[in-house]
């Protein structure tokens, strides 16, 4: 929350600096492009021969500024608004890279952040949590939740939707007290005490104002309150904010993935197992058996996102 | 006693009571990993039940599950330092789980249903039982699973080689739990069975 | 009323309970921890350089840390190495371009220089209350004065999250040796890394070689893995290996973005290291101040 607003006010405070003013109208666009690319785009034509000079450019990585990567070569676009700086070697992309242009002088003009958009990481966040690192198929949390609510889908949206509310919730909550209260004070050790009993809160809290604002909404899905407490994943995703260290919208984009997920992949138990309810099964098998086999085949199904990256 | 073998065999947390699974099917890759877990969560269940029978007088009924919640998060927060500072691999190998035994809904399920009702003697015993069942089922499937996956018990190489590396990776928790449970199931039909025939 | 009363005192007082017996355990665990954590770095580093149980460190042999600093002061950075020096210890401050700006010398004791907060606090000290972020330490291992090895940790993105290594290097940048401290890569495939017949195909590359080496997708040769591995006698072991060593890495099967991790974060780490000694000798020699190595 700090950074943040230490952020939005510096911002602003630059963007009342005509110097700054005018440097931040010198490039209009920054990005990475193909492995050892930075693409630059100008908000006006600039002098091809300056832009061709690769000693123009300084870059270096952000937390590294002794350290200036070698240009092979800057091409300039032929109306002259583009120019794309190739490196001899590929960039570290997951690193924030600092552009720094000189005029003939060597007086510089700009300084820009190269970096991956940032709301791109935080939708990786959420896909983590939602596909790739699915906190039931690939974590192995929230089983027994997960087996006992999985026979119905409507069990399972219920179970899911209720899930996700308290997931979110409980989960702003645990970041507001790690960072504010567990931090400062080194109680790190009263993590697990503390976010368990934040989940209790949360849990109780939202049974009591459902149960007044929505009596009807209450007697549908009011009962697997109860059961959000014994699931592993309501507490792991507070464990993870902290080891992580989130701030605030990542740990909402972690809670979202993490409730979704869930939902997810209820609703695809359930899907199967209304089924199998009406398959042929030898009685060894019928039951829990059954549902984890299933539940294999669908934890390997999901090996397949390992790996994804949209962003 | 037969509090304890009812907590291993026919009150079996893992298999019978289908409680408690996240970690049977993440985190017993090895026999290794199921027996510190086990052991952890004896611990756990041990202590929380003595607590709790210790005070299950001055329990109000209306703050239950919170008090049994509270002693819970309590000692697997003792569990979970202890762990991280005489026994640094295995704990690095357990990774969250240890902090999860919090929401082991088995350990408040007992407490609810046995600590809270009976005396101290009896609660450590059952205590003792829920755990040991919990890891004679943890090191049963890592056993499966580390001999099939890795080829080796313990450590040691069993095979002097790998048979199927599938066993090792995650999703075959699922695969041997399940099997595992049809296999309780099959010895419990047949027994029925053969007394239903005597 | 006189119910919840009752019930928010005995609350309270089973929270302060529980905080008591959490806050004792955690007194009593966290001296074993640090000591757990400061013997577990001291064996993966004499490990790298050789050395274990069995063969102990000679006395002849001492380790030296240097701490590097990035000095930010109102957008000019300044890089600051926290060196032994013959006796007590010394901050050097170099600009970007790798000429001196300042060196002071620092009346500290080496055990509280261990602990980064203190150290972090130290340093700030010493450059004037300026913001003072830890870049990252080196370990020059010298016998007998001189020097015989570079200890260097370093962390970088893997398939999964990071992956932590330590690497040995002798005076002329070559590998002595890797280490995978921490990761979480996927077991059997990722987490592979870890193996012998992995980490050993680091061992010995040049500088020269690192600086192009890059991972090839073919399946490890027999020989080589069994050499690798230690269990052909040494000599037999020493040609074959002597044979892939400007070789390229081969990757791991199943696994050919986390070797290919491990492979751009090695290269990057030495590189870096090199350039950067380089730049720092040279000061050292042209100021001519004295260090422990």
């Amino acid at each position: 929350m700090h950074k943040q607003l230490k952020y939005w006010t510096l911002a602003l405070l630059f963007s009342l600096l005509p110097l700054c003013l005018q440097a931040a109208e010198l490039v209009s666009k920054q990005s990475f492009g193909a492995e050892n690319e930075i693409v630059l785009t100008f908000a006006a034509a600039i002098d091809k021969d300056t832009a061709k000079n690769t000693a123009s450019y300084k870059v270096f990585e952000e937390s590294d500024p002794d350290i200036i990567l070698e240009i092979k070569e800057a091409v300039v676009s032929q109306d002259g608004l583009q120019v794309s700086l190739l490196f001899t070697e590929p960039l570290n992309m997951a690193k924030a890279h600092v552009v720094s242009l000189r005029d003939e002088d060597g007086k510089e003009l700009a300084s820009l952040l190269v970096k991956k958009p940032y709301i791109g990481y935080l939708l990786s966040i959420l896909i983590s949590a939602l596909l790739v690192n699915n906190f039931v198929f690939t974590k192995y949390l929230g089983l027994c939740v997960f087996f006992g609510t999985s026979k119905r889908k409507t069990t399972a949206k219920g179970m899911g939707v209720v899930f996700t509310i308290v997931m979110v919730a409980s989960a702003i909550m645990s970041w507001f007290f790690y960072q504010f209260i567990l931090i400062p004070y080194n109680l790190n050790f009263l993590q697990i005490v503390v976010f368990i009993g934040l989940v209790s809160l949360t849990v109780q809290a939202v049974d009591t104002v459902l149960r007044k604002v929505n009596p009807v909404l209450f007697n549908s899905f009011g009962v697997y309150l109860v059961l959000v407490i014994a699931n592993c994943v309501i507490i792991a995703v507070p464990l993870i904010m902290a080891s992580n260290n989130y701030n605030i919208i990542e740990t909402f984009m972690l809670a979202l993935g993490a409730g979704g997920g869930f939902l997810l992949a209820l609703y695809l138990m359930s899907s199967v197992r209304e089924r199998l309810d009406l398959a042929n099964i030898p009685p060894t098998f019928k039951g829990l058996p059954i549902a984890f086999i299933v539940a294999g085949q669908f934890a390997m199904a999901f090996l397949g996102f390992s790996g994804l990256q949209l962003f | 006693m037969q509090l304890i073998s009812r907590g291993i065999l026919s009150e079996n947390p893992i298999f019978k009571l289908a409680l408690s699974m996240c970690p049977a099917v993440g985190i017993s890759t090895t026999v290794m990993n199921g027996l510190m877990l086990g052991i952890a969560v004896l611990f756990v269940q041990v202590f929380s039940s003595v607590t709790i029978s210790l005070f299950k007088n001055k329990i109000h009924p209306r703050i239950r599950i919170p008090s049994y919640t509270l002693t819970i998060a309590t000692w697997v927060t003792v569990i979970d330092l202890a762990l991280a500072a005489y026994m640094p691999e295995a704990y690095a190998k357990m990774g969250i789980f240890v902090k999860l035994i919090v929401a082991f809904a088995i350990i408040t399920m007992r407490l609810e249903m046995f600590a809270c009702k009976e005396s101290v003697k009896d609660s450590f015993w059952d205590g003792l039982g829920m755990g040991l069942g919990f890891l004679v089922g943890m090191m049963v499937i890592g056993l499966v699973r580390e001999l099939l996956g890795s080829g080796t018990i313990l450590g040691y190489d069993i095979l002097g080689f790998k048979p199927l590396l599938f066993f090792i990776l995650p999703s075959a928790g699922f695969f041997v739990v399940g099997l595992m449970m049809a296999f309780f199931n099959w010895i419990e039909i047949a027994y029925k069975r053969a007394k239903g025939l005597k | 009323m006189k119910d919840i009363l009752t019930i928010i005192m005995r609350l309270t007082l089973s929270c302060m309970l529980a905080a008591t017996v959490m806050g004792v355990a955690y007194l009593t665990t966290i001296k074993a921890k640090k000591h757990n954590e400061h013997v577990n770095e001291q064996k993966v580093r004499y490990a790298l350089l050789g050395y274990s149980d069995q063969k102990p460190i000679p006395g002849s042999m001492a380790l030296h840390s240097i701490y590097r600093y990035v000095v930010s002061d109102a957008g000019n950075q300044t890089i600051g190495y926290l060196l032994p020096g013959k006796e007590g210890f010394i901050f050097v401050t170099l600009d970007l371009e790798g000429k001196i700006v300042d060196n002071k010398e620092v009346k500290v004791e080496e055990s509280s220089l261990a602990e980064r907060e203190e150290r972090d606090k130290i340093v700030r000290g010493i450059a004037g209350g300026k913001d003072v972020v830890f870049a990252d330490q080196t370990i020059v291992v010298t016998d007998n004065g001189q020097r015989v090895a570079y200890l260097l940790d370093g962390k970088f993105t893997g398939f999964k999250t990071f992956i932590g290594v330590m690497l040995a290097l002798d005076p002329q940048f070559s590998l002595l040796g890797l280490e995978i401290l921490e990761h979480e890569e996927d077991p059997g495939l990722g987490a592979e890394i870890e193996q012998d017949y992995f980490k050993n195909q680091f061992k010995g590359k040049t500088f020269d070689t690192l600086k192009g080496m890059d991972v090839v997708k073919e399946p490890l040769p027999d020989k080589y893995f069994q050499a690798l591995e230690g269990n052909i006698a040494e000599a037999d072991a020493a040609a074959i290996l002597n044979q892939y060593l400007e070789h390229d890495i081969y990757a791991l099967t199943g696994a050919t973005i986390s070797s290919r991790s491990v492979n751009n974060g090695v290269k990057g780490i030495v590189k870096k290291f090199a350039y950067r000694l380089n730049i720092l000798d040279a000061v050292l020699a042209e100021q001519k101040i004295a260090v422990a190595f």
